[in-house]
């Protein structure tokens, strides 16, 4: 019989050790990344070990840092789990944005009626309004995507857009959902009984960064050791499979793309309830695109995207800091995040699993 | 080119390393001019790896290759056609949107860029085509082309190219007999204009039919080079394989059930272009016996394998197993075990581990689930009896799969298809792309099952393995039986006839 080649490191292994082996990638691409950035800062004529010394303070040099930094991580590992699970089943949702907003718009909605019932049971409905928006919003391209075939990545890119209009329309007068009398588009304010509490007094950390860890550990946990992970990894390496298997995947994918919304929405949700406690107008920034970058970082593993959401985070949160020292701007957060991804995506092109792989060979045209 | 030499091309101590396997161990052997050399092996034998050298996708790690007297360095397939090297893969590489003749010219610098010389290469394509005697028409697209003359262009491609030594690989694997014989009419052809052929494959009949001279691999090295006139198939497959192989038809005894377990009734399905693959077909499984679908593919085998695994809606007509009806994906382990065609896309899932493989139509059902959280334990457990049972070589069961070995593979999947004696077993061209002590271990499995008292379907498009398994034959044409015989006494001109659809008459002891 012939013999099986072992690749070091990827065999048999699961949760934390397979965390920590796979986090080589990334981690070779984040250091890469910080390289390559340090020349673009030095180009500004500043010396890169003083602007990331500024970062590292701003991110993690005090309770407050460290609260700012937890306070952009939440939405960031939010919105990759709605990349993440997707990615585990195959499905590529680039639609986070279309989904944060809408996701954001439910729950204000609920966050700024009175209800006549507790505090945490009206701030729980908002939450649950803030997953099921999302869901929502993606149940068009999810259909589409399940029972037409039509390209997801297309759809849920588009509806973006829409979105984002949509959410601005809404935030207009004479929306019921306008402030009266706003000089900017905004909602009225959410009610106390809907706003996530605030974890750290004098800051504005919130409980959505622990939802998002929290949220982080079940999804590893469901991927792993349920047969709804198992469905759904089957359903993502071989449709084929899985169908032989007895598996319904259309509706499996439909399933899951609904979940992939929820998350996203979450995200949104998360937002206005912690965070801004009003709906504003294009309040999403890059949260849906940074969700994306955080899922094909670590390969859409839950825990790795708490880890690398984290990260960038304090990349936000640093960057603020290293504006005043410095003078470089903020948005070199983003720019050493997309260096970061691009790095791992070369870095593992052909190394590994997934969808780099079976091309790779196919263009070189070999057999097994 | 060197006008002395008559030896077209010479490989010398070609070794080629990949992580944990030597692929090629120290090849040397050379093809002469207007030779057609077989390339006899199993597969893993190093076949594959040395033509890919061949063919510059891989470098050797050490060794030379001479073509024509000189020595050369093909560092891509680009080198290698320039070096009048061609090669038909066993999966042909055709771009199925475009026409033949595009096809054929794809890759050719043209004389005038950026525009094609469509007209000039059309003429030379109808050349070629009343040269050889071949029916193509230069602006039929490729997904019209049946499967025998996909070949025939990827023939015409290399020969478009002014290829001199043509590498085959295993490419007779999608003919019918007839087919068969024309291809080696045609390679014998090629070989008296004076070009050279590696056909590779790992049937002895093949390589005494049309080969000059047969090199064997084995693990990677070369057993010998022999002449397959003065050498017995026995003496083959054992330098092939290493000791003596079993494959003929093996005794069995006679089974008293009449007890139908598989009932077809006039069932039409199409494939996946919405073609009729299946029309109005009726047939009928016994506990205890064998019947084998013979047929080149494409004549619906694989449609009515997947109609009784509820893969594929039936247009009409009714699928009943033990009673039974089938509509969707039977769950139930003991009432049907499916081998399907394709073992690595469908069969198994390539990036879980070989437990993970073990259970995926069960991973839902106590004992390996609870209240919907996998049970670790039981899961490897299970994986772990069956890995000793059905003798899987695997590392450790929680390796992935597609580290495994082709026969290994399907082993895992025989494990997991009969571990539960299901009343009926229907494998689909199960031995494909298998070594012959897989074969061999995998064709025993079939007649145990038999001999269990299961109903067993067995498709292959191999002839002489359905003559070698079947108790009872049917002949498939179009989606249509072309006749039934009794595999004992079958006829196999009779079915050769009757696979290019010729209707026979019904055997009158079957």
């Amino acid at each position: 019989m012939r013999a099986y080649v072992n690749e070091r490191g990827r065999i048999g292994l699961s949760g934390l050790r397979e965390l920590v082996l796979s986090g080589t990638g990334p981690i070779l691409g984040v250091g890469l990344a910080l390289v390559v950035s340090a020349g673009l800062i030095l180009a500004r004529g500043v010396n890169p070990l003083v602007a990331y010394a500024a970062m590292l303070e701003g991110a993690f040099g005090s309770v407050a840092a460290l609260a700012n930094t937890g306070v952009r991580a939440a939405p960031i590992i939010l919105s990759g789990f709605a990349v993440g699970l997707g990615y585990k089943a195959g499905l590529w949702n680039i639609g986070g944005t279309g989904q944060i907003y809408l996701g954001a718009t439910t729950a204000t909605i609920v966050g700024i009626i009175p209800l006549p019932v507790p505090a945490w049971i009206h701030l729980l409905i908002a939450v649950m309004a803030g997953f099921v928006g999302g869901a929502l919003w993606m149940f068009v391209p999810a259909y589409l995507c399940a029972y037409r075939g039509v390209n997801l990545v297309c759809t849920t890119l588009m509806l973006d857009y829409v979105a984002g209009f949509f959410v601005s329309w809404l935030l207009h007068e004479p929306s019921p959902l306008a402030e009266k009398g706003a000089t900017f588009p905004m909602s009225p304010l959410i009610l106390p009984s809907a706003r996530l509490p605030i974890l750290m007094e004098g800051t504005s950390l919130h409980a959505g960064f622990v939802l998002a860890v929290v949220l982080g550990v079940v999804l590893h946990f469901v991927l792993h050791s349920t047969t709804f992970g198992f469905r759904t990894r089957m359903v993502g390496k071989s449709p084929e499979a899985a169908r032989y298997a007895g598996i319904d995947v259309v509706r499996w994918i439909l399933l899951v793309l609904l979940i992939c919304g929820g998350l996203a929405g979450l995200a949104g949700a998360g937002e206005v309830l912690g965070l801004k406690l009003r709906l504003f107008d294009y309040f999403e920034g890059f949260v849906g695109f940074e969700g994306l970058a955080l899922a094909i970082l670590v390969e859409g593993n839950p825990l790795g995207m708490i880890l690398a959401g984290i990260f960038f985070g304090s990349l936000k949160a640093g960057a603020g800091k290293m504006q005043i020292v410095t003078g470089i701007g903020t948005p070199m957060a983003l720019v050493i995040e997309a260096l970061a991804v691009l790095f791992v995506v070369a870095i593992g092109f052909g190394q590994r699993g997934g969808v780099a792989q079976p091309a790779r060979k196919k263009m070189r045209g070999e057999k097994r | 080119m060197n006008q002395s030499a008559d030896i077209a091309l010479r490989i010398e101590g070609i070794t080629k390393r990949f992580p944990g396997v030597l692929a090629n161990n120290d090849i040397t052997f050379e093809v002469r001019v207007g030779e057609v050399h077989g390339l006899l092996g199993e597969n893993g034998a190093g076949k594959t790896t040395l033509m890919n050298i061949l063919y510059g996708f891989h470098q050797p790690d050490s060794g030379k290759i001479y073509i024509g007297g000189r020595e050369v360095r093909i560092t891509s397939s680009r080198v290698a056609v320039d070096l009048g090297i061609g090669m038909v893969h066993q999966h042909f590489r055709l771009a199925d949107n475009l026409t033949a003749l595009e096809n054929v010219i794809l890759g050719i610098p043209p004389k005038r860029p950026p525009l094609l010389d469509l007209e000039s290469s059309r003429a030379r394509f109808e050349g070629l085509t009343n040269e050889y005697g071949l029916d193509l028409r230069p602006s039929t697209p490729i997904w019209q082309l049946p499967v025998g003359d996909r070949q025939w262009l990827e023939i015409l491609k290399l020969l478009f190219r002014d290829a001199h030594v043509l590498i085959l690989d295993e490419p007779t694997s999608v003919l019918a007999p007839s087919q068969i014989e024309q291809l080696f009419k045609t390679i014998r052809r090629l070989a008296d204009d004076g070009r050279s052929i590696i056909f590779i494959s790992h049937k002895l009949r093949e390589m005494k039919e049309v080969a000059d001279r047969v090199t064997v691999l084995r693990d990677g090295q070369v057993v010998a080079t022999v002449d397959p006139r003065q050498t017995s198939p026995t003496q083959l497959a054992h330098m092939m394989v290493g000791r003596e192989v079993f494959l003929d038809r093996r005794p069995r005894p006679p089974s008293e059930s009449r007890r139908a377990v598989l009932v077809v009734d006039s069932l039409s399905c199409q494939d996946d272009r919405g073609i009729p693959a299946l029309r109005d077909l009726s047939l009928t499984v016994h506990a205890g016996e064998i019947v084998g679908v013979a047929g080149v593919a494409g004549n619906g085998q694989r449609e009515l394998a997947e109609c009784i695994a509820g893969l594929r809606r039936p247009v009409s007509g009714t699928i009943r197993i033990s009673e039974e009806f089938i509509a969707g994906v039977t769950r139930d382990p003991s009432l049907l075990g499916y081998i399907p065609e394709d073992r690595r896309k469908t069969g198994l899932v390539a990036d879980f581990t070989v437990e993970e493989n073990l259970i995926i139509k069960t991973f839902d059902q106590s004992p390996f689930s609870r209240r919907g959280v996998l049970q670790r334990h039981a899961i490897s457990d299970r994986a772990n009896t069956l890995i000793q049972e059905y003798d899987i070589k695997t590392p450790h069961p929680a390796t992935p799969i597609r580290h495994l070995s082709g026969g290994n593979q399907q082993r895992v999947v025989v494990a997991r298809e009969l571990n539960a004696e299901p009343a009926l077993l229907v494998a689909s061209q199960p031995t494909r792309g298998l070594d012959v002590a897989s074969v061999e271990a995998l064709q025993g499995m079939l007649l145990e099952e038999r001999n269990r008292g299961a109903a067993v379907l067995f498709i292959s498009t191999e002839l002489s393995e359905v003559l070698a398994v079947s108790d009872r034959i049917l002949v498939f044409y179009r989606g249509e039986i072309m006749g039934e015989l009794m595999a004992e006494t079958a006829d196999v001109n009779l079915i050769g006839e009757m696979m290019l659809g010729h209707r026979g008459h019904k055997d009158p002891a079957a």
